[in-house]
């Protein structure tokens, strides 16, 4: 299998085969939380694509350089990454406001909302474990691998978060029975997009 | 066991927290951005319901621009004069005060009142009604009793009954105007808070054409502007406008109205000793 093939699979098998919310039922959170209104789905969307990204990449850096090396990082990574994650989410919120008061005004307020996002951690994860994953992948992702997994990962979320907000505005507008009307409807068509989605399953394999 | 691996572990926690916390610290000198201290107070006054009356979105946005100097003490219009006072004393200014008045729907007709031309199954907001041939109602000036305004108002003072007739709660509104422009046929009005003597309707009909399609409409008999002895109502395009500052609230047009448009509001408290009184308005 030559490289760009391969990396065109972990993409799409992270975005869409095992898309992180629909199939594997992580960030559900945000997925209902932020999903009423298209545009703050769309900044919610942006922010973790850019969280995810750089999470990832330090937490690669850390599992490779750090934990692996010390025999640690079987029972640490949970701690670590924790800590990687809190502590770089804080810091692009301070780098932002400083250096880019527009994003910040954008992203501001989902920022501190991904800090505890079970999706980052999830995925961080996966990067470096690959056991957790799916895919059929025995081996562990090289950096490269890893941040296009991710990226996946994001898009795949932000690709659902979107569809499911234009989905919601239309309901709002729709003659739904007054008893099912917000929360319930939201979860039966949540719901049935997962079932859509199950569609792809054995889509492809590594 | 192995006591060397909890070490490691031990030292790679604390060693990772250690320089996280670290770069935490440098980062939040080096990229400390100054913000005004009054923002945080100005906004702390603030109704805080994010309501966007004032033109701005959201009230920290609005809280900024008073600090900045763009906008008065008394921005936010759903506070009232309570709360212009307090931005003012967090400002260090004097708070210029600014008659506040109360929403008025000018329309009595609920289902019973003016029946329904057709049954309305559209999506639920009175613009959306008021496109497509104007609604279920018979009328083409009254109230279409889908609440949007209902749905606007930042302090619920607003209420709709099931045979859609609107209640203003006088006490709750503060006069925001957010009502006035999402109403499709442009019935609320801001009027003075003291005004109790109210016309309900805004139909331009003629007499006869109006009475067709509702039993409390305005058919413009003239007879209010007549007994009238201040001068402050006139009959202009079918429909009785009040001057308010002519008005003495004497209710002799009350008295005169043949369809009971002419109303007065009864504060609640006395709402029990007038059983008849129309309420809220």
């Amino acid at each position: 299998m030559s490289e760009p093939y391969r990396y065109f699979l972990i993409f799409l098998g992270a975005m869409v085969v095992y898309n992180i919310v629909l199939i594997r039922f992580i960030a559900l959170c945000p997925f209902f939380g932020v999903s009423n209104q298209v545009e703050t789905s769309i900044g919610m969307a942006m922010s973790v694509l850019f969280v995810m990204t750089m999470a990832t990449t330090v937490c690669w850096l850390a599992w490779n350089y750090i934990l692996e090396p010390l025999h640690v990082g079987e029972f640490l990574y949970i701690p670590v990454f924790i800590l990687i994650i809190a502590t770089l989410v804080q810091f692009l919120e301070m780098v932002l406001k400083k250096v880019s008061p527009p994003l910040y005004r954008a992203m501001g307020i989902f920022l501190p909302l991904i800090t505890t996002n079970c999706a980052v951690l999830a995925v961080a994860t996966e990067a470096v474990k690959p056991g957790f994953l799916k895919l059929n992948v025995a081996y562990h992702f090289s950096l490269p691998e890893a941040l296009i997994y991710t990226i996946g990962v994001a898009i795949g979320f932000g690709v659902i978060i979107v569809v499911f907000a234009c989905i919601r505005e239309r309901l709002e507008t729709s003659p739904v029975p007054h008893m099912f009307r917000g929360a319930p409807i939201a979860f039966m068509t949540a719901a049935l997009l997962s079932l859509a989605f199950m569609g792809f399953a054995n889509l492809l394999d590594l | 066991m192995d006591w060397s691996i909890v070490g490691k572990a031990a030292l790679v926690l604390s060693g990772l927290s250690l320089v996280f916390g670290a770069l935490l610290a440098i980062a939040s000198i080096k990229f400390a951005v100054e913000t005004d201290p009054r923002v945080d107070q100005v906004l702390e006054v603030l109704m805080g319901t994010n309501c966007g009356a004032c033109g701005y979105p959201g009230c920290q946005v609005a809280a900024e621009a008073v600090v900045e100097g763009k906008a008065p003490v008394d921005v936010c219009l759903a506070g009232g004069p309570g709360t212009a006072e307090a931005v003012a004393e967090v400002m260090g200014v004097e708070a210029k005060t600014r008659e506040m008045g109360v929403a008025l729907v000018h329309c009595k007709g609920g289902l019973a009142e003016s029946p329904p031309r057709a049954r309305y199954q559209g999506i639920d907001s009175c613009a959306a009604a008021d496109k497509i041939a104007g609604g279920g109602k018979a009328c083409d000036y009254g109230c279409l009793g889908l609440g949007t305004c209902k749905d606007v108002c930042p302090v619920n003072a607003i209420r709709i009954t099931r045979d859609h007739r609107r209640w203003v709660n006088r006490g709750r509104c503060t006069g925001c105007e957010l009502c006035i422009e999402v109403c499709p046929r442009n019935l609320i009005e801001i009027v003075p808070r003291k005004q109790n003597v109210l016309v309900m309707c805004t139909n331009k009909d003629k007499g006869r054409k109006a009475r067709e399609v509702c039993t409390v409409c305005c058919i413009a008999c003239k007879k209010c502007e007549k007994v009238c002895e201040f001068e402050a109502i006139t009959v202009k395009d079918n429909r009785v406008f009040i001057d308010y500052e002519k008005c003495t609230q004497c209710g002799k047009c009350i008295d005169v109205c043949p369809n009971n448009v002419i109303v007065r509001v009864v504060p609640r408290k006395s709402r029990s000793t007038k059983p008849k009184a129309d309420a809220d308005a």
